[in-house]
């Protein structure tokens, strides 16, 4: 998959667990930018893996900052 | 051979006798106001100086034991205590509790350990010893307890953690909770997100852990689904009752469920009526550890509908981690034998502390787990606590240890006073 296509599974599942408009939503942003608490980032993590049907360790999000390096994580865990 | 039924005959919680309000540990620590409502709490339960995890055992257990016939104490054949508060690598938390409870002697004795789901893991293995047949008639006494080791070192999570113990009798007459045999689901993996590395601090990565909550209570239930068939999220409980390290967990691990298991369900409105009842108990202690999906059934009987029967969804987690979704049949009965135990009266009369209260108890407690060789606990600060707290039961208290060897000793309460 494209980083653009791992982007759009984590756009769509951002959009169901915070019922808000992603359409601003960028690779550099920040799921607290768009009013994500600790435990909306969790759920928004398992609704991501759960749509691209990957199992990621929890220790592979360690060094997740932003919107990136989530994606990237993802992406590198899809076959 | 015809499998009797099993489950929870009579189970207690203690939370000790004294509180502070949510609120006042966010002002006292300076954390961001706004996240308080994340946390759905209002207390939570402060630990003594002369209290430990054998206290908290014996408390909640002992009323328990106080009302059962001569004959059906002789019949408990099994102590687990499960906690992550061990006060000995070697001898455990149950060999002080068995003595204090004077059970039989004929009874085996052991410690559990795997963070807030130790307790579960330990009912499980219990219910399936006690229908094999292999002691018809016995009973197992599974005690959940722990002690917090928070202070300003645990940012957010030291508004969270509670403290007390969850006593749970299990056994072939289950008047609190019939379990549904074989209906469970477990899942567990290696992952570091909290851990209590030695007796004086607890480390914790808290997205990881809430990250590892979700992920194994989808997990856990998809697995409950292959062993019941017919089994839906939104329709096969009346009832929700989870492991809550704080309530808004659990409203997160919900809206999670139900957005992936039914679809198109008022989840607002669902999470309400179903899983609300569950939480009165926890949001007024804070995360009671492996004790704590006992709690929030505790909440669900004293607070919900259940005179028809009713059935319970449990979810139990523990760090590191290892959990289970099972569930249980609840009804008149259950609220008859919960009532006995007056925990919502026991919860509002705790004593109130103030902040600066607060944080000179913390300077006591926190050692409690260290090993000193010899120490003295001058209770004597403490008895106007007790006295205020309205507790009715004689209650134990630590007094120290002497070449390593804890003491304790009873403390009778007068029933409490009305001038606090």
């Amino acid at each position: 998959m494209t980083i653009e296509e791992v982007f759009e599974v984590v756009r769509s599942s951002t959009a169901k667990v915070l019922d808000v408009d992603t359409s601003a939503m960028t690779l550099d942003g920040t799921l607290t930018d768009l009013g994500a608490n600790s435990l909306d980032r969790a759920d928004i993590v398992t609704q991501s893996m759960l749509e691209l049907n990957v199992k990621v360790p929890a220790r592979e999000f360690k060094g997740v900052t932003d919107i990136r390096s989530l994606v990237e994580v993802l992406r590198s865990q899809v076959s | 051979m015809t499998i009797p039924a099993v489950g929870i005959e009579a189970m207690n919680v203690y939370a000790g006798v004294a509180r502070i309000p949510v609120a006042e540990i966010f002002t006292g620590r300076g954390l961001d106001p706004s996240r308080l409502k994340n946390l759905m709490m209002t207390d939570k339960s402060v630990g003594l100086p002369c209290e430990d995890p054998v206290t908290n055992a014996v408390n909640a257990a002992r009323p328990l034991i106080d009302q059962l016939p001569a004959a059906d104490r002789g019949r408990i054949e099994v102590l687990v205590t499960s906690t992550e508060s061990g006060v000995d690598f070697s001898k455990s938390v149950a060999s002080y509790v068995h003595e204090y409870l004077g059970l039989s002697r004929r009874c085996r004795l052991i410690e559990v350990k795997q963070a807030c789901y130790g307790a579960t893991a330990a009912a499980q293995l219990a219910a399936g010893y006690l229908v094999s047949g292999m002691s018809h008639g016995a009973k197992v006494l599974v005690i959940a307890t722990d002690i917090s080791l928070v202070d300003d070192r645990s940012g957010y999570t030291e508004p969270a953690m509670g403290f007390g113990a969850a006593a749970l009798l299990i056994g072939t007459e289950p008047r609190v909770l019939t379990l549904d045999l074989g209906a469970f689901g477990t899942y567990s993996y290696e992952t570091m997100d909290s851990a209590r590395p030695a007796p004086t601090f607890d480390v914790a990565a808290a997205d990881r852990s809430l990250f590892t909550y979700l992920d194994c209570l989808d997990n856990c239930f998809r697995a409950y689904q292959d062993r019941v068939d017919s089994a839906d999220f939104g329709q096969t409980f009346d009832y929700l009752a989870f492991h809550t390290p704080f309530a808004g967990m659990v409203r997160a691990a919900h809206r999670k469920m139900m957005r992936d298991h039914a679809r198109g369900a008022d989840s607002a409105a669902d999470f309400e009526q179903r899983v609300g009842p569950s939480l009165y108990y926890p949001s007024r202690i804070g995360n009671l550890c492996s004790g704590s999906v006992y709690t929030a059934l505790a909440s669900v009987i004293d607070n919900a509908e259940i005179d028809d029967g009713a059935r319970v969804g449990m979810y139990s987690y523990g760090s590191g981690c290892s959990s289970e979704f099972f569930s249980g049949v609840v009804d008149a009965a259950s609220r008859e034998a919960i009532r006995e135990m007056r925990i919502s009266e026991r919860l509002d009369r705790r004593v109130t502390l103030q902040f600066d209260e607060y944080t000179r108890l913390l300077e006591g407690s926190l050692s409690c787990l260290v090993p000193d060789r010899n120490r003295t606990i001058d209770s004597e600060p403490f008895l106007p606590l007790y006295a205020k707290s309205g507790e009715r039961q004689d209650l134990l208290m630590w007094t120290g240890t002497k070449d390593y060897h804890r003491t304790y000793d009873w403390i009778s309460t007068p029933g409490g006073t009305d001038d606090d």
